[in-house]
């Protein structure tokens, strides 16, 4: 039984008396120990999909009129109050892209990291294990930090505080959404590396989200990348890597930042992700697509494999 | 932090000699005076009103007898009231007590039925009770606070269940101390009422617009993420975010407040503060005009130092320097 299975995941959001689609029809899974990356611009659905494993995204204004999300083999869609208490950092934890903002300003780190044991780990609730995953976060001097108020950290110290308040519940899975993007460049390389250690040390299976496919390599064993709303091409992360398919990826390849020129990339697929509610007909990409041909905007293509354990949504992805 | 403290004392002198050489001065310029309504008084002789004068230097220049006020104002004696034919200081301190007591119950009053109500309309965004909230608070704002003084009084002399104003009844003197207790309370209840009433819907809904905007925060998010029951995570999370800004208003209704509850205390003859500067103010008693503008102005800035200290306590990002 795999750790997450997303099936046929489709998300609305209410707007009026209009239902705007968020995420269409995602399905993925995951094995134990499994890192997989999502992939894709601003505005894909990414983060939805991902807040959506511990049912994150509140409802209303979400809905979700189909699909399931099985988790350890049961459907979080389904779950009452109670049930979803348990998994949310009992099975999945979460960091965010914003660590300065995800740290509740008027608690001390020490304590919001204790709150977390003592929801999950009761016994283990003291200094020590605070000062403990300080320690396997990397922290110097974890002692002395766990009395700091989170504005008392730099940003890259407050997301290491993130994600050993993360780790406090032992998830099996943890699921980090674009936890780099609002660092300096020096501090993404490290937080990246951090992660990298801790999926080796603990053995916990890791969903990355970012729209930076630069940064996937050494950590990703999968990757999946979304376009409004839907995976257009998922694969194995060094097949994908060495020969996307999809002209997306491709595209997405194309603009991978180098370190520090993150301005760069803003401009290199002209055109935008179209917003919820406004989707081109046919291929979703076919208005941006350097490939399109005259029936992409008819025609909706379907997310086929086209190699062992490599998916891919686009009739033209041989001929490249 | 006592540093801090020196600090804001200091800040508040030159300001206070500030505003009281302003008044001064403004009295001084406004046409007519006390000594002119004694003057029709035929019982008081001209050399007795020629003495007073003197003693207050009302014939010299304006700086001679401002600099005589000041000097007396930094030996703690704010002046003569000439009215009342006391020391303004004296006056001044009987006064403070009702307006300290009024403001007092009512902002206890106001905060604590309001809090709750915003925390309630903010939880149950859109439902029957944040739109009956909504609309007790649009009424709330939308009648004077003029008016609403006026209704209580009008409700005060139907019913006879309160008294019409003031603090104290004319056979207050001849009571029992019990009775002297009930009394004062009793006066004080439809005053009180009334402040609090007009301060009610404001409070209300800005803690309720607070709590909303803090609802989204994504540490809320990281709260509920990490399994913690909602109400946890509204009530320790939220909350304690969302009242912040909240403490820098409490600070100053609290300093508005001090400073006399003008409408209600004129309206409702309570012997406050605020009804004190405007009798003096119309009677042109002018050593207490300056004298209750002065201390009107030294209460609003302790009511402001003390929102600042209750948010330097309250959010640990402020630093008080
Ligand atoms: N609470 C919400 N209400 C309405 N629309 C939303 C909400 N949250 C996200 N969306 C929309 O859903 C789409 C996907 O958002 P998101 O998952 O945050 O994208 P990503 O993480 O890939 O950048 C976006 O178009 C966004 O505007
Ligand atoms: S279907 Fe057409 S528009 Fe869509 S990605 Fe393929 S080539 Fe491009
Ligand atoms: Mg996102």
């Amino acid at each position: 039984m795999p750790l997450l299975e997303i099936k046929n995941l489709k998300l609305d959001f209410k707007q009026g008396d209009k239902m705007l689609r968020a995420v269409d029809g995602v399905s993925f899974s995951m094995e134990a120990g499994e890192t997989v990356c999502l992939v894709g611009e601003s505005g894909c659905g990414k983060s939805v999909t991902a807040l959506s494993i511990a049912r994150l995204v509140p409802t209303p204004p979400a809905i979700y009129p189909e699909g399931e999300i099985l988790l350890n083999g049961s459907d979080v869609l389904k779950m009452g109050k109670k049930e979803l208490r348990s998994i949310r950092g009992g099975i999945v934890s979460y960091i965010f892209q914003d660590p300065s903002a995800s740290l509740n300003p008027v608690f001390r780190v020490g304590n919001q990291i204790k709150e977390s044991l003592k929801l999950h780990r009761p016994q283990a609730a003291t200094d020590d294990e605070v000062i403990r995953l300080l320690k396997l976060v990397g922290i110097p001097a974890p002692e002395s930090r766990i009395r700091d108020y989170p504005h008392q950290m730099s940003g890259g110290m407050q997301q290491r505080v993130m994600i050993a308040m993360a780790l406090a519940s032992e998830p099996k899975l943890l699921v980090a959404d674009e936890p780099t993007t609002a660092l300096d460049v020096t501090i993404q390389a490290q937080i990246m590396e951090l992660l990298l250690d801790l999926k080796k040390r603990l053995g916990m299976s890791i969903l990355l989200i970012t729209h930076n496919l630069g940064i996937v390599g050494d950590i990703a064993d999968r990757l999946a990348v979304m376009y409004a709303g839907q995976i257009v091409e998922m694969a194995p992360a060094n097949q994908m890597l060495k020969r996307p398919l999809h002209p997306y990826t491709r595209s997405l390849m194309g603009s991978v930042p180098k370190l520090g020129h993150e301005l760069e990339r803003l401009n290199a697929i002209p055109g935008n992700v179209p917003s919820i509610g406004f989707m081109p007909t046919g291929c979703r990409f076919h208005p941006r697509c350097p490939m399109a041909k005259s029936d992409c905007s008819q025609k909706v293509p379907e997310l086929v494999q086209v190699e062992p354990g490599h998916w891919v949504r686009c009739p033209y992805w041989s001929e490249s | 932090m006592w540093q801090y403290i020196a600090k804001r004392i200091l800040h508040l002198i030159p300001l206070l000699f500030g505003v009281s050489l302003l008044t001064y001065m403004l009295m001084w310029m406004t046409p007519g005076s006390f000594y002119d309504n004694l003057k029709q008084n035929p019982q008081i002789s001209p050399e007795k009103i020629k003495e007073l004068e003197a003693k207050r230097h009302i014939n010299e220049p304006f700086y001679v007898a401002y600099s005589y006020w000041l000097l007396n104002a930094v030996k703690g004696d704010l002046g003569y009231s000439l009215a009342y034919k006391m020391d303004a200081s004296k006056l001044i301190s009987t006064r403070l007590l009702n307006t300290f007591l009024l403001s007092f119950f009512a902002t206890v009053l106001a905060w604590a039925i309001a809090i709750p109500m915003g925390i309630v309309a903010a939880v149950h965004k859109d439902s029957i009770a944040d739109r009956a909230l909504s609309s007790v608070a649009f009424m709330g704002l939308s009648i004077p606070e003029v008016l609403l003084a006026l209704l209580a009084l009008m409700l005060a002399a139907s019913t006879g269940w309160f008294p019409v104003g003031g603090s104290q009844s004319p056979m207050y003197d001849l009571m029992e101390p019990g009775e002297k207790f009930w009394n004062r309370v009793h006066h004080l209840i439809l005053p009180t009422l009334v402040l609090a009433a007009s301060s009610l819907a404001g409070i209300m809904r800005y803690m309720r617009s607070n709590l909303l905007d803090t609802l989204r925060a994504e540490f809320v998010t990281t709260a509920r993420a990490k399994g913690m029951a909602e109400g946890w995570v509204i009530y320790k999370h939220a909350l304690r975010n969302a009242i912040n800004p909240l403490l820098t208003i409490f600070g100053y209704s609290l300093a508005g407040l001090l400073s006399g509850a003008f409408i209600v205390e004129n309206v409702m003859a309570w012997p406050g503060l605020g009804r004190l500067t405007i009798e003096a103010i119309t009677s042109k008693d002018y050593e207490l005009v300056v004298a209750t503008v002065v201390m009107a102005t030294a209460l609003l800035v302790i009511g402001n130092f003390i929102a600042d200290l209750l948010l330097a306590w309250s959010d640990p990002r402020i630093r008080l320097k």
